[in-house]
């Protein structure tokens, strides 16, 4: 299990509210490998937003342990840990966390500026990117003149332009319709045949089935782990798969 | 580079999304760099305009008066007052020194005059001057046209005027002024001689003159008590020792006691740059301190807007960092923020402050000339303000807690 990309032992993250230990994550292991598409499933407040920032390398864990790539992430200093972020790691954000004052192709630029790209090439390649999310015609707008659906899809613009490794998606087709959503989950599907490692978090089961392998979360803690088709109907199954 | 200039660009890019509030705050940065600029053109212009003026004295000359030519700080009006007037008879006694040329005793009346023909009339503008033969050397005038007055002049008293430029182009527009009849308080006077243009510094014309025999002027307009003399040394390089001899002289015949203080004023280059400096000190250091304080109350009002958008953009500062961006890239983003804002601040000012200077120039002819020093002193401070003010912001934005700011409304 060394060579996996993802590593999380005992992994929890505590929030202390108004004097009570809030345990949003409470002794989570798991091992994602390279190339692996991976759906995080779970009831609202379970856990997934706080295990994808603790994966992304934005959060830090209250215990446990979490390698990425072999190196652990707790020893990593500011800067490597923005790098890694920047390179590595591509967000969709469940509140897609848009720059409200910056146009959509400003917005999906935005990883390429911090890696000191050229204008003209982060350009051309934020362009490509919208247009592969469909929003050719939607670029010189502002977050607040696209609808739900359209912003969804410039985070998920934003997360691809700079192809990382790892793609993390929270709830990334909860605001399209049927249609859009499944352009989308084909575009992942291209992603994943091309080798990215995939983490989507998604309350859908049906959507979860359609993964290959899926973790289901509960009060913090993994109480499935397995076959995307298997985990997503097991609904509150005690059952852990290894 | 491609990071300095996003970082501007987007620097420049909220501050327009901004502009009346960018604006507020930066009045105190405003009045700064606006007094600095407008008070340093000011005083340059005065110096270059003085500067002009005793060159105008000609090489080796100096010239004694009663009443000190600037005035500034508290000084006591009536102890210049009290002095005795400088005599024609003091005035004469320092022909006899041997480092003196000569000495151009003047009496001018205490307002301009009026001059006039029988069809025209100049405005009361001119300054007229009872004076001697040294009068042309003692303040280096060139005759353009006939001749200066003589001894004989002098001595008989004869209505005779020799006028500057700007007297001979008003009263008499292409025309030759030789022979004329000149009215000075209606008292008419023969034009013999038109002196060369001297031209006008800074606005001001250095050709608003007459000058007529000082026996003729006691007689026509009135004795003046009072009178300037300049002097000439007998060679630049003498007038040190000129100078010696006169303060002396005036002395002993104002009959001074050892310890007393001269009970008048010279001037010479020397001595006017220095009253000057000391003047254009006091003004650069209550500009200093004006500035300063504007400076201080422009940095604490960037600070404030600083520190309100690092608040308002919580988020935004957020999602950069999720996305990639050091810790430092948000320091420096909201540092150039501050200098970019800061030194547009100055800019205005500096704008502002030419156009003071200049505008009092063009109404009300003070002399005013725009130091290129001044203004990138202004600018530099600017900016420099908006850097030191700009950097705790900045480092509050830069060690905000990523998740945390992207979860702020
Ligand atoms: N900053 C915080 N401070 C306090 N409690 C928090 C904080 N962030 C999350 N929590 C708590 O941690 C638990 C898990 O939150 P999390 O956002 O991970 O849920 P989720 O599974 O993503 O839910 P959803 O499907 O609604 O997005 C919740 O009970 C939440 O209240
Ligand atoms: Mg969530």
């Amino acid at each position: 299990m060394d060579d996996a990309l993802i590593l999380v032992e005992d992994l929890c993250r505590h929030y202390v509210v108004g004097g009570e230990t809030v345990r949003a994550l409470d002794g989570v292991s798991f091992a994602i490998e390279r190339g692996e598409w991976v759906a995080i499933i779970g009831q609202s407040g379970s856990g997934k937003s706080t295990l994808m920032n603790l994966i992304g390398c934005l959060d830090t864990p209250t215990s446990g342990s979490y390698r990425l790539n072999g190196a652990d992430v707790q020893g990593l200093a500011d800067d490597a840990l923005a790098d890694l972020r920047n390179k590595e790691i591509g967000f969709v954000f469940q509140t897609f966390q848009l720059l409200p004052r910056a146009t959509a192709l400003a917005n999906v630029e935005l990883p390429l500026v911090y890696r000191g790209m050229s204008r003209r090439e982060r350009r051309a390649r934020a362009e490509a990117a919208l247009a592969a999310v469909g929003l050719t015609n939607r670029m010189h707008h502002r977050p607040n003149e696209l609808s739900g659906g359209q912003r969804q899809r410039v985070a998920i613009a934003r997360a691809l332009v700079g192809e990382p490794s790892l793609l993390l998606a929270d709830e990334p087709t909860g605001n399209l319709d049927t249609a859009t959503g499944e352009e989308i989950i084909r575009l992942f599907d291209d992603l994943h045949r091309r080798g990215h490692t995939i983490v989507l978090v998604t309350h859908e089961p049906r959507l979860a089935a359609r993964c290959p392998r899926a973790i289901r979360l509960t009060d913090g803690r993994v109480v499935g782990d397995g076959p995307g088709a298997e985990v997503a109907t097991l609904g509150a199954a005690r059952a852990v798969h290894g | 580079m491609t990071a300095l200039l996003d970082t501007i660009t987007m620097a420049l890019g909220t501050l327009r999304a901004n502009v009346l509030r960018s604006v507020l705050t930066l009045l105190g940065i405003v009045i700064g760099a606006s007094t600095v600029v407008a008070m340093m053109s000011l005083t340059e212009g005065f110096r270059l305009k003085l500067t002009s003026d005793f060159a105008a004295l000609g090489a080796g000359a100096f010239q004694v008066q009663k009443w000190p030519a600037l005035q500034f700080g508290p000084h006591d009006h009536r102890k210049y007052e009290r002095r005795p007037d400088l005599t024609r008879e003091q005035g004469e006694a320092l022909r006899e020194l041997p480092h003196v040329a000569y000495v151009s005793i003047e009496e001018w009346a205490r307002r301009p005059e009026s001059l006039s023909t029988r069809e025209r009339a100049t405005k009361q503008s001119i300054s007229v001057c009872g004076g001697l033969p040294d009068y042309e050397r003692a303040n280096g005038v060139d005759i353009a046209l006939g001749r200066f007055i003589s001894h004989t002049d002098v001595q008989l008293g004869r209505r005779v005027i020799v006028i500057g430029a700007d007297v001979q182009d008003t009263l008499f527009p292409g025309q030759d002024p030789l022979g004329q009849e000149v009215r000075v308080r209606g008292v008419p006077f023969e034009v013999i001689g038109v002196a060369e243009r001297q031209g006008s510094i800074l606005g001001e014309s250095k050709d608003a003159w007459a000058v007529v025999p000082w026996t003729a002027y006691e007689r026509a307009l009135g004795k003046v008590r009072n009178n300037n003399i300049a002097v000439v040394a007998t060679t630049p390089d003498d007038a040190p020792r000129a100078l010696e001899e006169v303060v002396a002289k005036l002395r002993r015949v104002r009959g001074l006691a050892p310890q007393e203080e001269n009970d008048f004023e010279i001037f010479s280059n020397d001595t006017s740059a220095q009253l000057f400096d000391n003047l254009a000190k006091m003004v650069g250091a209550a500009t200093f301190g004006v500035c300063a304080l504007a400076l201080l109350v422009g940095g604490i009002g960037v600070m404030n807007i600083m520190l309100v958008s690092v608040t308002e953009r919580t988020r935004e500062i957020g999602i950069r960092m999720a996305l990639g961006a050091r810790r430092r890239r948000i320091l420096s983003q909201f540092l150039v923020e501050s200098v970019v804002l800061s030194a547009l601040g100055g800019l205005v000012g500096v704008l502002l402050g030419a156009g003071l200077a200049l505008g009092a120039n063009a109404i009300w002819q003070v002399p005013a000339s725009i130091p290129a020093w001044a203004v990138i002193v202004s600018l530099a401070s600017a900016g420099g303000a908006g850097l030191l003010f700009g950097i705790y912001p900045a480092a509050r934005a830069s060690k905000l807690d990523p998740v945390e700011a992207m979860r702020t409304e």
